[in-house]
């Protein structure tokens, strides 16, 4: 039951979908809309003038600014929240750090020496520009490098030893969102199997059309002008940007956090993460489950933001690896039997295996 | 065949999704009063507390049971006849039944303080749902509570009433809190934190009359004449088995302080089995065995579920362990520590300015039992070692080895004080 009092209903109201949840969920959702689409399609262009008067470059600067305080200031409530837990420590540090440097202060320095504005944070094909053949063509060669190397080589070689959550968690910007001033919202996540369903098609369809994005752009630059594969493949670059960069990541993503909670983009569409989770289920990160030690209570699945049922494992002795989870370590946290623990091992575990029929769900007991 | 199941806790439950999958085609039915659906019954302080819904607290999906064809009724059985192999329910309708199994769990002990039958409004259990209705409809109007008694339950209600901003009073009779599980230095930790919570921690004083006004609870006054006034008086004085509907039945299983089972969970009727917190299981060898825990009713259930279809299994409790939370502190134990008599020896470690401490209990030459408070240990290790009879040089060396804190946050065991003395 909710506290009494004012506090209490507010604090109640804007963490169970209330009147005031719809109501910031409204202003998030309005925030985006002007932002991605000010100045076109009839939307005021409220930011550009704000962005003037504070002399940045762009409404996307004053953007990353905003963006980079959100997490620093959820940040540091996360650090004292969770400060008896040092990986929620070092990791909450370690992702406030990346946002503020290479997440906004590095591109804008770089920008001011002359260099192109460039996000070593992100990587194809979360950002799928950094593999179209005009950044190629266009950026200085360390930074083609850097692109593909590091989106071909260095994500998939550090998701196989320590699973998607080096990135999804502790590196990425959406991420890093989702867990400092997203972390009210975290048990919104819907945890049926029908929403894991779900999950499983949307984000293999973004991962296979942003595939398709990069396959055409390149294509395109190989073939001659005229083709009419050049132009469709311009027409389908804009669209993927507005779904998935505009839509779907933002008003979307961010937009429903107090309603649907705080990881939609990162659990259905987000093409990084759908990638690493096929490495994450032939590497070596798993959650181990401590033997008969679970009471059922199921706070490991309402504090999960992937929407995990970490309890239907958790109930049944079976250590696991979801491809979905990010590895954020809260059901380890919540844990009253301290039942779980995040861990990097090669052993060989069952992965999304806890339903062996239809609607497989017992209980066994390991005699 | 038709296998009705009494009870839809985790007994009740692991015994029906058992025998499902042992039989596809047998006719399964849960009866239960409580609840419409199997909730988790350890989870009810988190509901309290608002970290979750009453409906998360139902550790399956609601379509589990059309899928897997197990029939739930939602009812109380007031009667049973053993003849006709029939059962009666409140509302009304019958059911017959092949097999019976008797999961009825357990209900918290009543006190017959003096005063107490006039109080009609204030006192609350903290074993079940209409408990849990009954504490939040008091909350909203109270300032003072006292919690009696010195076990888990009553310091989870505790801790839900301090959550709520409650000035909470929690009087254990004992003369330090929970010496059944925890030695004198381990539950003293226990009762500073309690303190640092703002709990006022009374011991070794037990309530002798229950003061109320006009049906209102008032206050408590104890043995040694102090006054305890509050709104809400909690009583967590222990379980016993539900056996009081029992009593109105046509015919009804041989209790003693529990349904009296014997090693296959077969009750004195033929086709009548009972498991779970409801049971005393007579053994030929040892003493009879009343088990409340969690997984030891989950162990109930299954083998309940292999009998029945004639597996002919014997019940064999593990090496003991459980674990628990004291608000902040973490404990598990794991062996046999509560009944080593005095005087046996222990390696007492603690560290300093921290409600941190490791209790190692062990006969001179092997290990028999640990007591680990204020980080996270791993009880599958810590029960091998005492099964495999590990000497306690041995686990010393070794018991880096069954730490299970959060990465980079393993606990440093060094630079802790260390005693060997008997506890």
């Amino acid at each position: 039951m909710r506290k009494a009092g004012v506090r209490g209903w507010l604090l109640h109201d804007v963490t169970h979908r209330g009147v005031t949840a719809w109501a910031l969920s409204a202003v998030i959702f309005t925030f985006y809309v002007v932002l991605y689409f000010g100045g076109q399609y009839g939307v005021p262009d409220l930011f550009s003038p704000w962005a003037e008067r504070l002399g940045l470059s762009s409404k996307w600067v004053l953007y990353g600014a905003l963006y980079s305080l959100a997490i620093v200031l959820g940040g540091c409530w996360m650090l004292w929240k969770y400060r008896h837990n040092r990986y929620q420590v070092v990791r909450t540090t370690v992702v406030m750090v990346v946002q503020v440097t290479l997440g906004f202060s590095v591109p804008q320095m770089l920008k001011q020496a002359g260099q192109p504005e460039y996000y070593f944070s992100y990587l194809w094909p979360l950002k799928i520009d950094y593999f179209y053949p005009d950044s190629i063509t266009s950026l200085p060669w360390p930074y083609v490098v850097y692109s593909v190397v590091g989106a071909l080589v260095m994500v998939p070689v550090l998701g196989v030893f320590f699973g998607k959550r080096w990135y999804c968690s502790w590196v990425c910007g959406c991420g890093g969102l989702a867990n400092t001033a997203g972390e009210p919202f975290r048990h919104l996540s819907s945890k049926s199997t029908t929403s894991w369903r779900f999950e499983k098609v949307a984000i293999h369809t973004v991962l296979i059309a942003a595939l398709l994005a990069t396959a055409l752009a390149i294509g395109s630059a190989l073939l001659p002008e005229e083709s009419p594969i050049v132009a469709v493949a311009g027409q389908y670059r804009e669209i993927y940007g507005l779904v998935v960069g505009a839509v779907l990541s933002g008003v979307i993503g961010v937009g429903l956090y107090p309603i649907g909670g705080t990881r939609i983009w990162c659990r259905n569409f987000c093409p990084m993460a759908a990638m690493l989770g096929l490495v994450q289920k032939i590497g070596r990160f798993r959650i181990r489950v401590k033997k008969d030690m679970c009471i059922s209570c199921g706070l490991c699945s309402k504090y999960c933001e992937m929407g995990i049922d970490v309890r239907s494992y958790a109930q049944t002795n079976q250590s696991f690896t979801r491809a979905s989870c990010v590895g954020c370590g809260m059901c380890a946290e919540v844990c009253p039997r301290g039942v779980l623990t995040l861990e990097n091992v090669t052993r060989n575990d069952p992965q999304e295996a806890v339903r062996r029929g239809p609607g497989r769900a017992s209980l066994p007991i390991i005699t | 065949m038709h296998i009705v199941i009494v009870g839809n806790g985790i007994a009740g439950i692991t015994c029906a999704l058992d025998a499902r999958d042992r039989d596809a085609s047998a006719r399964i039915t849960v009866v239960g009063g409580e609840t419409e659906y199997f909730y988790s019954r350890t989870a009810l302080m988190y509901a309290f507390m608002d970290k979750m819904n009453r409906r998360d607290l139902e550790p399956l999906e609601r379509d589990v049971w059309r899928k897997r064809n197990i029939g739930l009724v939602t009812d109380w059985v007031v009667d049973h006849d053993a003849d006709k192999r029939e059962l009666k329910l409140a509302g009304g309708r019958t059911i017959a039944y092949d097999v019976l199994v008797l999961a009825l769990g357990a209900t918290a002990n009543k006190p017959d303080w003096e005063g107490l039958t006039e109080v009609k409004h204030g006192v609350v259990n903290f074993v079940s749902m209409q408990d849990l209705d009954a504490c939040e409809a008091m909350v909203p109007s109270a300032k003072r509570a006292v919690v009696v008694g010195g076990g888990l339950i009553g310091i989870e209600l505790v801790e839900c009433l301090v959550h709520h901003g409650i000035a909470t009073t929690f009087l254990i009779r004992e003369p330090y809190y929970w010496p059944a599980a925890l030695s004198r230095e381990e539950s003293q930790m226990v009762i500073a934190h309690l303190r640092e919570q703002g709990v006022e921690v009374v011991v070794e004083d037990s309530v002798q009359r229950v003061e109320s006004s006009g049906g209102r609870f008032t206050a408590v006054v104890t043995s040694s004449g102090k006054r305890y006034a509050g709104d809400i008086l909690g009583v967590c004085i222990g379980v016993r088995a539900n056996l009081d509907r029992m009593k109105a039945w046509k015919s009804a299983p041989a209790s003693r302080r529990g349904i009296v089972v014997d090693e296959r969970f077969r009750t004195d009727i033929a086709g009548v089995f009972a498991c779970g917190d409801c049971c005393e299981i007579a053994r030929p060898t040892k003493g009879p065995l009343i088990e409340t825990i969690w997984y030891s009713a989950k162990r109930h259930g299954a083998v309940v579920a292999r009998n029945i279809f004639g597996d002919d299994v014997a019940y064999e409790p593990p090496v003991f362990f459980n674990s628990s939370k004291f608000f902040h502190i973490e404990f598990t134990t794991v062996g046999d520590v509560e009944s080593a008599p005095a005087g046996t020896p222990t390696i007492f470690r603690h560290r300093a300015g921290q409600h941190v401490c490791q209790r190692i209990v062990h006969d001179g030459t092997r290990v028999i039992g640990f007591n680990m408070l204020g980080s996270r240990w791993d009880n599958e290790v810590l029960v091998r070692w005492v099964t495999e009879r590990r000497s306690p040089a041995y686990v010393l060396r070794h018991l880096a080895e069954a730490q299970h804190d959060v990465e980079f946050g393993r606990m440093n065991l060094q630079h802790s004080t260390r005693s060997r003395s008997p506890s």
